[in-house]
């Protein structure tokens, strides 16, 4: 019996890789689209932030995430556009990624035309800048010192979209979204150094590394993976790649559940009986 | 040789380290015109970096290929890599759509660099589920702790856990959701800013050393 059990303990792996293949392409290909039961409070001051600010108030985007971390942070990148969008506020992003810029490209092109907003005029797209600091600290004083044309080379001084904008003073919010520490350096150099109000959109797992900045208020709010999108979509009342998302990830979650389970239940029985 | 190699850098490193840590603290014109004159000449140094980077990269990967080293073949793919990105660029002038259209450099950032970067990320899910059934092991008392928290955590993460809560512990009357906004708020923050106020005084530490030239090996062994 016991010599039977601990065969499960060398299982080959590419069966455990097989059931995750298959536990996560069911509910992706049919969607079993359960409701998402509760709104976390983070992510619901990420709202009510967006939510106060009267229309033509600029907010900052600081979309900082490529591919490996799309599915968590393309989906609330784009519901907090949509957001912006539907409230009519200016829009200005920067990105700290080299690899985030088709992305950004991506979003701007599919949201910008559902809401009808114009390039220059509602939103405007920052080149990309590898020296997240220098840049950070330039904007306090005079952004335009760092950023004097948009990603496509067209100078940014007289757009609609940035008029009475030079330095943080002129910005209503930030939100920074992204799957690296850059969250830190937004609260560090410029929300707490600039009375910014800077909110954020984390992957599930470095959520939990924001709850100091969160409960002394440094950070207005955090929307955390893929569930926080759902959160948020479901906050806008759009739901999107978030919630779809979700249903896999609930199997996904359950399947590691279980398997922990499985194994340590085997322990037991190898190790007492 | 002891003065350009050694006493020169070191004054240069403190004179300009204390100016900096100054500015940051004094809101006056001469200081922030000073920080906007240090951003530019920082981005500057950043892109010769890059380039240094790239150079590096590639010496290195072509010497493993003439010799025929251990996984010389990947190091090909470095060069096509480059390439499949770089061509693009130039012909594209950077740009990666007009008009709503994908541009060559758009087309090879959506179906390669994001196809390829993609699948490697997502191999991770598949090591986890895996290392998760073949080395969590529940020996100690603290392993029992970690066990407890990520348990909750991944149920309460998914409305699916909700469910299977509800059903299981709802005559507690406590909501997956509450235990889940205790975790993070009281033991998650406790853990988490010990560690940032450690990490904190250390940076700070070793700033200060820099500064004042105690510490050195970034001035490398000569």
């Amino acid at each position: 019996m016991k010599e039977t059990l601990q065969k499960f303990f060398k299982i080959d792996r590419r069966w455990i890789f097989l059931l995750l293949a298959v536990t996560l392409f069911v509910p992706i290909v049919k969607p079993i689209g359960l409701p998402n039961k509760s709104i976390s409070q983070a992510t619901t001051r990420v709202y009510e932030n967006i939510e106060k600010l009267p229309a033509g108030s600029f907010l900052l985007l600081s979309l900082d995430y490529d591919p490996s971390t799309r599915p968590e942070l393309h989906p609330m990148a784009m519901a907090l556009v949509r957001h912006a969008f539907s409230r009519n506020l200016r829009v200005g992003v920067v990105t700290y990624i080299a690899g985030s810029t088709g992305l950004i490209e991506e979003l701007f092109a599919k949201v910008g035309k559902e809401y009808n907003k114009k390039d220059g005029t509602d939103y405007v797209i920052l080149p990309y800048q590898p020296n997240i600091l220098a840049v950070m600290t330039q904007m306090s004083s005079d952004m335009y010192g760092i950023y004097s044309k948009d990603r496509n080379g067209t100078p940014i001084a007289g757009m609609p979209v940035l008029k009475g904008v030079k330095s943080y003073k002129d910005m209503s919010l930030v939100v920074c979204v992204t799957g690296t520490a850059i969250l830190d350096y937004w609260v560090a150099y410029v929300g707490d150094k600039y009375s910014v109000p800077v909110a954020g959109g984390v992957t599930a797992i470095s959520q939990p590394g924001y709850g100091p900045y969160l409960q002394t208020n440094q950070l207005k709010g955090l929307i955390g993976g893929m569930k926080g999108a759902a959160e948020y979509e479901s906050l806008i009342k759009q739901p999107g790649k978030g919630t779809s998302g979700i249903d896999a990830l609930n199997l996904a979650h359950l399947l590691v559940l279980v398997l922990i389970l499985t194994s340590n239940i085997i322990l037991l029985f190898v190790k007492y009986f | 040789m002891k003065l350009i190699k050694k006493q020169i850098p070191l004054a240069i490193v403190f004179i300009t380290g204390v100016l900096t840590l100054i500015s940051y603290y004094v809101p006056h014109k001469v200081s922030v015109d000073y920080i906007e004159t240090m951003n530019k000449w920082e981005n500057i140094v950043v892109a010769f970096a890059f380039l240094l980077g790239l150079i590096s990269l590639f010496f290195s990967h072509y010497h493993k290929i003439t010799r025929k080293a251990d996984g010389w073949g990947y190091s090909i793919f470095v060069f096509i890599g480059f390439l499949a990105m770089v061509v693009p660029s130039y012909t594209s002038h950077g740009k990666q759509m007009v008009d709503g259209m994908l541009t060559p450099l758009g087309w090879s950032y959506k179906y390669i660099y994001t196809a390829l970067s993609g699948t490697m990320f997502a191999v991770l899910a598949f090591y986890i589920v895996s290392t998760a059934y073949r080395s969590f092991r529940i020996k100690s008392a603290q392993a029992f702790v970690l066990f407890v928290a990520a348990f909750i955590l991944i149920l309460g993460k998914v409305p699916l856990g909700q469910i299977i809560w509800d059903y299981a512990l709802g005559w507690t009357g406590q909501g997956v959701s509450a235990v889940i906004e205790w975790i993070m708020q009281v033991p998650a923050v406790a853990g988490k800013r010990g560690i940032m106020i450690g990490i904190s005084i250390g940076a700070i530490v070793t700033s200060l050393k820099i500064i004042f030239g105690i510490e050195k090996q970034y001035m490398g062994k000569d």
